[in-house]
């Protein structure tokens, strides 16, 4: 049974308006240090309590989704802008460009992608432009290798080479006749992959390796939060909860996408993901 | 007008299309025939230029006396669409999804000509009209809109909007019920007659081409293994293919054959 429209895109109302609201204003200063107030659980005057330097914990979160949200849409938007014009090149050439990018492919392919994301930041040292490098450097191969492999079934097809026949130039051929039929399913994977590289960010940025303190991150605050949790169970509870929120939200939207846009799952409708069968049952 | 000689096409160390002679005239109907993997379409996108990278082509193609094996890629693109016209066979396939009809003649005009754009969407009714389509709901609808016969014919009047010399036609009714390819046949008999355009004409089932065909020219494993009149190849086949080529046309057994000539001669 799947969410009722009407549910699905209040929910989506709501996070959005939870970061329109996030970006111009926050209930009190997220780096304003108050040592009397600290470790404060939930009150009328801190909504969601205080860290162990006494800052609002509320506000910290929305300055934090404004960092997380705001750093996978910049990954994201970079990997689409790196990866569509590469698989555009590559599926339409063909020849010695499409080799190279497959033995490209194969070896981003060798190691997972949160491996991979690590050992490049590791490499290049914390800090959030670093993070966005390497994650971008992990992601943009899935979008080429999507848009590619599209590019190689439309190739087929007798519209495009009537358009060839037409004597259309190639890359206004490319744009008009062969782009539009990837943007359906690059919605779809674009919509799936906010959450994971959500995931990402906050897995990196818990082990360290995100943005520095005292900048707020979610992830950065579920790590900061640890040493308190006997005590002040709250610091993790909160910043978790958006993590989970968020990325349930992104992931159920990808499905909700992908029943609508995929014709190869539309026959096979009994395949779902965890995700979807999670948030279906339980929320 | 179009002279081929010689023509092989490779993959690698194979030899797909074996060496094949042809010569099509103006106002001439030729058909190629021969079953599935027999080189057929391969020597069709020969002739355009149009084969993918990893297939080669030798020997000599010459339309009204220019080589077109050598031509480069800008030059190709000059005479394709514009000289050399292409039908498919999947009509499902022949015009891009996502944009109306009218929209894609209009691009196919607007890459080879520098006319207005009145002149070019009056071009585009009229030869909508050619085809016996409805002019104005077509031009403007999207391809799924249109049946598959109609969606035929828009791909027809789309190939013929530039007066093309040779008119390649790769078992355009195939995908067709029997109905709507005869008269598509039909169509394209009273345009040839009309314009005196040249025909190739492939097909995998020879009923197609028993009346109209004038020349035929049957394939087998990438070889021409007869050509001719296609009256005479109808009536005295030579090669041992063709005859079970023939042979293989299902025939009205002569007592429904006798009872339909009753009634004919009845009504």
């Amino acid at each position: 049974m799947s969410l009722s429209i009407g549910l699905r895109y209040s929910f989506l109302t709501l996070f959005l308006l939870f970061l329109i609201v996030a970006l111009v204003w926050t209930p009190y200063d997220p780096y304003q240090i108050q040592m009397g107030d600290r470790l404060q659980t939930s009150s009328a005057i801190h909504w969601l309590g205080t860290d162990h330097l006494g800052r609002d914990l509320l506000s910290r979160i929305m300055e934090g989704a404004r960092t997380t949200v705001g750093i996978s849409l910049a990954i994201l938007f970079v990997s689409l802008l790196i990866g569509v014009p590469f698989g555009l090149l590559s599926g339409y050439i063909g020849g010695w460009l499409d080799k190279a990018f497959k033995k490209i492919i194969d070896a981003f392919m060798t190691l997972p992608d949160y491996i991979f994301a690590l050992i490049l930041t590791g490499l290049l040292g914390p800090g959030l432009v670093n993070l966005i490098f390497a994650i971008t450097a992990v992601k943009w191969v899935s979008y080429a290798r999507l848009v590619r492999s599209i590019v190689l079934e439309q190739r087929q097809k007798d519209y495009v080479r009537l358009a060839e026949i037409s004597g259309m130039k190639p890359w206004k051929l490319v744009v008009k006749h062969i782009l539009p039929h990837t943007i359906g399913n690059l919605l779809v994977l674009a919509t799936l992959d906010i959450g994971k590289i959500i995931l990402m960010i906050a897995s990196l940025s818990y082990i360290g390796l995100g943005p520095q303190p005292p900048s707020p991150e979610w992830g950065a605050m579920l790590s900061e939060g640890k040493t308190y949790f006997q005590t002040a169970p709250h610091l993790m509870i909160f910043p978790g909860l958006c993590i989970v929120i968020t990325v349930l939200l992104t992931n159920s939207w990808g499905d909700f996408l992908r029943d609508r846009y995929d014709v190869h799952i539309q026959s096979h409708s009994a395949k779902r993901s965890m995700s979807s069968i999670l948030f279906r049952k339980g929320v | 007008m179009l002279s081929i000689r010689g023509l092989t096409v490779h993959h690698q160390l194979q030899t797909l299309v074996h060496p094949l002679d042809l010569q099509l005239h103006r106002g001439e109907w030729l058909a190629l025939a021969g079953e599935s993997g027999s080189g057929k379409t391969l020597t069709s996108l020969a002739i355009g230029g149009l084969l993918s990278a990893d297939l080669h082509a030798h020997g000599s193609i010459q339309l009204e006396g220019k080589e077109l094996l050598h031509l480069s890629e800008p030059e190709f693109r000059h005479i394709r669409g514009r000289e050399i016209a292409y039908v498919f066979q999947d009509y499902q396939s022949a015009f891009t999804p996502f944009i109306t009809i009218g929209k894609q003649m209009d691009e196919m005009i607007r890459a080879h000509t520098s006319l207005s754009r009145q002149q070019r969407q009056h071009s585009c009714l009229a030869h909508l009209e050619q085809v016996e389509l409805p002019a104005k709901p077509v031009y403007n609808s999207y391809p799924f809109e249109l049946s598959g016969g109609q969606l035929q014919r828009a791909a027809i009047a789309t190939a013929l909007l530039l007066s093309p010399k040779v008119l390649i036609a790769d078992e355009p009714t195939t995908a067709l019920d029997s109905l709507t390819s005869r008269s598509i046949i039909q169509l394209i008999q009273r345009i040839q007659q009309e314009t005196g355009i040249a025909i190739l004409w492939i097909t995998h089932d020879l009923r197609q081409v028993q009346r109209t065909a004038d020349t035929l020219l049957i394939m087998k494993s990438g070889q021409v293994v007869e050509s001719g009149k296609s009256h005479s190849i109808f009536f005295h086949p030579t090669h041992p293919y063709t005859v079970q080529l023939l042979s293989s046309i299902p025939k009205l057994p002569s007592r429904y054959r006798l009872e339909l000539q009753n009634k004919q001669v009845n009504t």
